[in-house]
């Protein structure tokens, strides 16, 4: 067994596992962590793959940027998470079973999907170990990204800026409230300012 | 070396938990996170088969990248609405926001 196979396989399982607490963790906060690990986690089997450039933007864009925007979200909203009822996620199938969306009708599809796929893998010829690529994974990267996918390279500029002004006009705080719901969004304001 | 099948089963499990987080979870915010892991699995696809089929113009790897950027858009959008409802509702039970304005 080489050095990449154990490699793979230690950052898998610390994947999944991850995987499966941001799903099952009772607390909305621990589960945030465990997503940033599930992150960290991918990161290393990019590194494994070969897709070095890909695997620090793992770590930048979402250890650093995604998992922290969505603790900060968290803390800043106060959110409590749901009573889901059960503490882990096996208590939650076991008391569901009976509903229809959130009992066996998920359960069955995502393990059937899982297993479908999985026995589609196991049937399918694969192609032979290629050799490992020629030169800097972060040259090759490079140039592609300026040559011959530069059109999309640019969409995706106007996409974050396009998000970015959003995120900014949906989240501005209005000192006015907005006529007509002030009925039901004052009481909320005032709960804020209090606090 | 990782044969290719292990990296496509493990993005498939990977997809399936977040799938299962997507149908069954009530909390906003753990719905965008369980999107989160689905997106990184596709990635993890996208690379594995860069890396077999090939190798020198790792085609897969530039739409990860795209993926990646496209993840964080909507990150920060999905975000900044749970944001809104919840400053207005204090409560992001989906199962609860059905209106379009209120």
């Amino acid at each position: 067994m080489s050095l990449d196979l154990i490699s793979f396989i230690v950052l898998g399982i610390i994947t999944l596992v991850s995987g499966y607490l941001v799903v099952a963790s009772a607390n909305l906060m621990h589960a945030a962590l465990f997503l940033g690990l599930s992150f960290v986690g991918v990161a290393g089997i990019y590194l494994v793959l070969g897709a070095e450039f890909l695997a620090a933007a793992q770590i930048l864009i979402y250890v650093g940027a995604i998992t922290t925007l969505i603790v900060f979200g968290i803390m800043v909203s106060n959110l409590q998470d749901l009573k889901a009822g059960g503490r882990g996620v096996w208590a939650r199938v076991v008391r569901n079973l009976a509903s229809f969306r959130r009992g066996l009708v998920p359960l069955v599809a995502a393990a059937g999907f899982a297993i479908l796929m999985l026995v589609i893998y196991r049937q399918s010829l694969w192609p032979a170990e290629a050799p490992p690529a020629s030169g800097s994974n972060l040259a090759t990267v490079g140039r592609l990204l300026f040559t011959e996918y530069v059109v999309p390279f640019e969409i995706a500029s106007v996409i974050l800026l396009a998000a970015v002004l959003g995120a900014v006009a949906l989240s501005r705080r209005d000192d006015q409230p907005p006529a007509g719901s002030t009925g039901q969004a004052a009481p909320a304001a005032e709960r804020k300012e209090g606090r | 070396m990782v044969p290719l099948p292990y990296v496509l089963g493990l993005a498939a499990l990977l997809f399936s938990l977040g799938l299962y987080g997507v149908l069954t979870q009530r909390n906003a915010v753990r719905i965008l996170m369980a999107i989160e892991l689905m997106l990184n699995s596709v990635n993890l696809n996208l690379v594995g088969f860069a890396r077999y089929l090939e190798p020198d113009r790792p085609g897969g790897q530039l739409f990860a990248i795209f993926v990646m950027t496209v993840a964080a858009a909507e990150v920060a959008v999905a975000l900044a609405i749970i944001l809104v409802i919840a400053h207005r509702r204090d409560d992001v039970d989906i199962d609860k926001i059905n209106l379009l304005k209120w």
